[in-house]
């Protein structure tokens, strides 16, 4: 594995223009989309912070201080419905923006994602640049 | 004056009181008393006097009266060959026997003296005997004789008269009682015949020299004569006015007429000469009050002048006449009705069918026999479909004749068969076509007709006789062929008849056989007949329930509430239909499909008709269906994710190694990571649009329609597709219309089927130019727009682009391999277009490029409730 490269305004134009490090929270039990969803954000100048199941996830969020979560819904332990629901449920946690990522592109996903409290959805495969525009929107980071 | 002419007068008084008492007598016997009475006068002095009749069936003496016989009475009886008195019915000469007591064969010994036996005789005929006795031996003289003789012969004609009467009100009732048997088989001729029979009775019995019968033609008030008697020229069919001639008045007054003298008379008409017509009698035909003819006799003898007697005769007739005329106008009324009723026959269900006419062709052919006279007959069919002729009822001809059959052609019946003339053999052993089978001695004359139902043979019709004396003329032919129309018209009705049976039958094996269970009830609610489906579907036998109410009987308390509510529906005239659940026997629940349906017979309601039709199966199946659907959505969904996971992290890590290997400079690798990163992103494609068509056909795509601007769609589409265009070398152009402005529909689709549109243009092209037109039309049926995809590509021929927009069907499979793509995004374009209201079709030639034009209504029509927001990915 190559080492990750020290973020910079210069190698990371979309971080041209803020002034602080969006924190994201990843909930995902796939190791490799874990690893290459977190080094594309990491290169993008994004602070990445990994959960491998549900609980993990809930745990981890109540503990830090993330401005957006990217939460996948198949996981093990508890699912990413239940553990949205969970943090939506809690004070503490209701305020941070969730962003479901599902390779569950079915009709009726995304509303059952909506539902269990997301902010907003996206399927897999990742577009990123379609991600990183949600991002953008939900942390009020854009320009 | 003399003492013997004063004698002479008082003789002549006491005749002319013979004379009064006999024509005033009402019967044989009464002319015989006033035959004893009047010789028995004290101016006639004849005191012992018997009158005998002979009683035709013995030949006895008959003592009708008798003066001076003591120990005999009416009734008293002389056999054959006793009595003098038996001379004069061997001769018709009067004897006279001076002496009795001479003659060995006397019998009577009442005055024993002399006797004279004088005959009575009618029409040359001795009928009777006058029998006059004296207590001395020669006691009559000549002047005795000649009263005697004088009072014999008006006795005789007095006894001829009544007898002749007699026989006429016989004959009257014997005619009468042929009309009642005839009165479903004689027509207009027939009644002509019989009054002209009657007439000619009439005329005779009058002793007149010629008569008229004449029918009143209600409709137009005139007299039709029908039969004529020796009155010149035949005047029959001549029409009279009412008030013209004798008739004609007689007509009017519907009272009686005398004319003594005719010529004088003012009224007389001047076809009648002195030849014919001297004098005239006339009386109304009236049934009740209404005239139906006038009778007629006259007498050309100058000396004859007609009285109030004759009249009295011939008012003997009126009645018999009229009965006979009122008889035939009913006959043609009934006619009349028995032919609209045979229109009706097909409603006479329970009339007779094939069995009974045998029976009724039987009694036809018996009746013909007797009213023909003849020995024998037979009754053929003629099966249209063979040809053959199939005897149906024989008479007197052999005991095997019925069933058996013959061609056309073959022996008598079989030449009436062929000709469709009737036919009269008067010696069949001579005849040509005579058969074996009738070469017996049974047939020697044969009359035969064909049955016919207007143009159409039926039948045949055939009356023998044994004796070759027996001809046949046109009168037996007229009855032959009125029994002939009769049995045509019995087995035609049984031909209807069967045939409507046989589509009865039809529609009851249809109920009967039928797998839905059916079931009728009349208005009362009342179950009338089920079928054996309804038996099956529900457990209860027919005779179970009929009379039962079908709703309470099939209905569980849920149910009841909605089935009578169908069931008033149905009774109100309408047709209903319906699902539910309905109570077996057993109380078990059975889904059905129901309809309610009145039954109308002509035009009037007589019950309703239901029907059920198990659909437990149908059900089952459709949750099968449905649960096999759901493992098919489930198995997609699973598929598609367990897919997009690894595909995720090829595609990630492909576009982050381009990435990197750009930063480094190391871009000997790139070309090869964007194969990679292509390869996966055509797997994407093809995922997301097998996705998308198993949607559309699970019925599960929604159309979320929203107000959007269609140049903003068509910008953004164009711009995402410009490079793909720029690589294969093509040029892709623009071309849209100031007044597109905005649509509502789906964006999110519209935008999909004008990718796909596009890519697929582009993907078929190269070094060429794709076009995207897009326009605005005004159509009565509201906006439309137009987007137009052009290409200067290969094209298709007819035969690719009649499958372009079926599923995997891209022009070849090899295109597939040379051109990419999935070969689905077609038929999601067409299918998305349909579903909002409009349509995708395409246009080529090999070699010219493509075109394909997507109408879509500026106004989706479809606008579901819940925004969806379906899977796409590009």
């Amino acid at each position: 594995m190559r080492p990750l490269r020290p973020l910079t305004p210069q190698n990371s134009p979309e971080l041209g223009a803020t002034q602080t490090v969006t924190k994201i929270l990843l909930v995902e039990d796939d190791e490799m989309n874990r690893d290459m969803l977190s080094r594309r954000l990491i290169k993008r100048g994004y602070d990445v912070i990994i959960a491998v199941d549900g609980q993990e996830g809930v745990d981890r969020a109540r503990s830090g201080d993330f401005d957006i979560i990217l939460m996948d819904m198949s996981l093990p332990v508890m699912d990413g419905w239940t553990a949205t629901r969970t943090l939506k449920d809690d004070e503490a946690t209701a305020g941070i923006p969730v962003i479901a990522l599902t390779a569950h592109a079915m009709q009726g996903d995304q509303e059952k994602a909506m539902n269990a409290g997301c902010d907003d959805f996206d399927t897999k495969p990742v577009d990123l640049k379609r991600l990183l525009g949600k991002i953008e929107a939900l942390t009020g980071v854009a320009d | 004056m003399s003492r013997a002419s004063d004698a002479e007068a008082r003789r002549r008084s006491a005749l002319l009181r013979l004379s009064t008492g006999i024509a005033a007598a009402h019967d044989e016997r009464e002319v015989c008393r006033a035959a004893v009475d009047g010789l028995h006068d004290r101016d006639l002095g004849y005191d012992f006097v018997g009158v005998f009749l002979v009683d035709p069936g013995t030949g006895d003496r008959v003592m009708q009266a008798s003066v001076g016989w003591a120990g005999t009475h009416e009734g008293y009886r002389i056999p054959t060959g006793q009595g003098l008195s038996e001379r004069p019915l061997k001769d018709g000469e009067v004897h006279y026997t001076p002496k009795v007591r001479r003659e060995a064969e006397h019998v009577l010994a009442a005055a024993s003296g002399s006797e004279l036996d004088l005959p009575l005789t009618v029409d040359d005929e001795v009928i009777g005997v006058i029998v006059v006795e004296g207590a001395e031996e020669d006691a009559f003289g000549r002047e005795d004789l000649e009263i005697l003789t004088a009072a014999a012969r008006q006795a005789s004609l007095a006894i001829g008269r009544m007898r002749l009467i007699e026989q006429e009100r016989r004959s009257a009732e014997e005619q009468r009682a042929l009309m009642d048997t005839m009165r479903d088989l004689s027509g207009e001729l027939e009644l002509e015949k019989l009054l002209g029979a009657l007439l000619q009775r009439a005329v005779k019995l009058l002793g007149v020299t010629g008569g008229e019968l004449a029918i009143y033609d209600e409709a137009h008030e005139e007299l039709v004569i029908v039969a004529g008697h020796e009155m010149g020229a035949d005047a029959a069919g001549t029409r009279m006015g009412i008030g013209e001639g004798a008739m004609g008045h007689v007509a009017r007054t519907r009272e009686p007429l005398v004319i003594p003298d005719y010529q004088a008379w003012n009224g007389r008409s001047a076809q009648y000469t002195q030849d014919t017509v001297q004098s005239v009698v006339a009386a109304p035909l009236l049934i009740g009050s209404r005239l139906v003819g006038v009778i007629a006799a006259v007498h050309s003898d100058p000396g004859h002048a007609f009285g109030r007697e004759d009249l009295r005769l011939l008012e003997l007739f009126a009645p018999h006449a009229a009965v006979a005329i009122h008889n035939a106008d009913l006959f043609t009324a009934e006619r009349r009705r028995a032919l609209e009723q045979t229109a009706l026959l097909e409603t006479l269900a329970d009339m007779a069918g094939e069995l009974e006419l045998s029976v009724v062709l039987r009694d036809l052919l018996v009746r013909a026999a007797e009213l023909l006279n003849v020995t024998g007959g037979e009754l053929a069919i003629h099966d249209e479909e063979s040809g053959e002729l199939r005897i149906a009822a024989s008479h007197n001809m052999g005991a095997d004749a019925v069933g058996t059959t013959m061609t056309q052609g073959e022996g008598a019946m079989g030449r009436v068969a062929q000709t469709m003339a009737p036919l009269i053999i008067p010696d069949y052993l001579e005849w040509r076509g005579s058969t074996e089978k009738y070469r017996d001695g049974s047939v020697r004359t044969v009359m035969a007709a064909p049955l016919v139902i207007g143009a159409r043979l039926v039948g045949v019709l055939a009356v023998v006789h044994s004796d070759p004396r027996r001809r046949f003329g046109e009168e037996d032919l007229g009855l032959l062929k009125l029994f002939a129309t009769q049995a045509a018209i019995a087995i035609e009705n049984a031909r209807l008849f069967t045939e409507a049976r046989h589509r009865e039958q039809y529609f009851e094996d249809l109920v009967q056989n039928n797998p839905v269970a059916i079931v009728t009830m009349d208005l009362e609610f009342d179950i009338t007949s089920c079928n054996p489906a309804f038996e099956e579907l529900f457990g209860w036998k027919e005779e179970e329930i009929l009379g039962r109410n079908l709703d309470q009987l099939v209905n569980t308390a849920e149910s009841l509430d909605e089935a009578s509510a169908y069931t008033e529906e149905a009774y109100e005239g309408a047709v209903i239909r319906g699902l539910g659940k309905r109570a077996r026997r057993d109380g078990t629940l059975v889904d059905v499909e129901l309809a309610g349906v009145p039954v109308m017979v002509d035009g009037e309601q007589v019950g309703i008709m239901g029907l059920y039709h198990d659909i437990s199966d149908l059900l089952r199946a459709q949750e099968q269906a449905q649960a096999a659907n759901q493992a098919k959505s489930s198995f997609l969904a699973n598929m598609s994710h367990e897919l997009r996971t690894p595909l995720n992290a090829i595609l990630g890590y492909s576009e982050m190694l381009m990435e990197e290997a750009e930063e480094d400079g190391n871009e000997t690798y790139v070309p090869d990571l964007r194969k990679i990163e292509s390869a996966g992103r055509h797997l994407l494609a093809l995922i997301n649009d097998v996705l998308d068509l198993s949607k559309i056909e699970a019925g599960k795509t929604e159309i979320y329609v929203e107000s959007f601007d269609v140049r903003e769609v068509v910008d953004a589409v164009t711009t995402t597709l410009r490079p793909l265009v720029e690589k294969n070398g093509n040029t892709l152009v623009l071309q849209c219309d100031e007044d597109v402005c905005e649509m509502e529909s789906d964006l999110t689709k519209v935008r999909q089927m004008l990718l796909n549109l596009l890519s697929n243009a582009n993907k078929f092209t190269e070094r060429g130019t794709v076009t995207l037109s897009v326009s605005r039309e005004y159509g009565e049926d509201g906006h439309w727009l137009t987007f137009r995809v052009q290409d200067t590509g290969i094209g298709m021929t007819p035969e690719q682009l009649g499958k372009v927009f079926e599923p995997f069907q891209q022009a070849e499979a090899s295109t597939t391999r040379r051109f990419g793509g999935t070969g689905l995004g077609l038929a999601i374009t067409r299918r998305f277009s349909r579903m909002m209201g409009g349509d995708v079709g395409a246009e080529s030639e090999e070699g010219a490029g493509a075109t394909f034009t997507l109408r879509l209504p500026a106004r989706a029509p479809l606008a579901p409730p819940s925004p969806t927001y379906p899977a796409e990915l590009t």
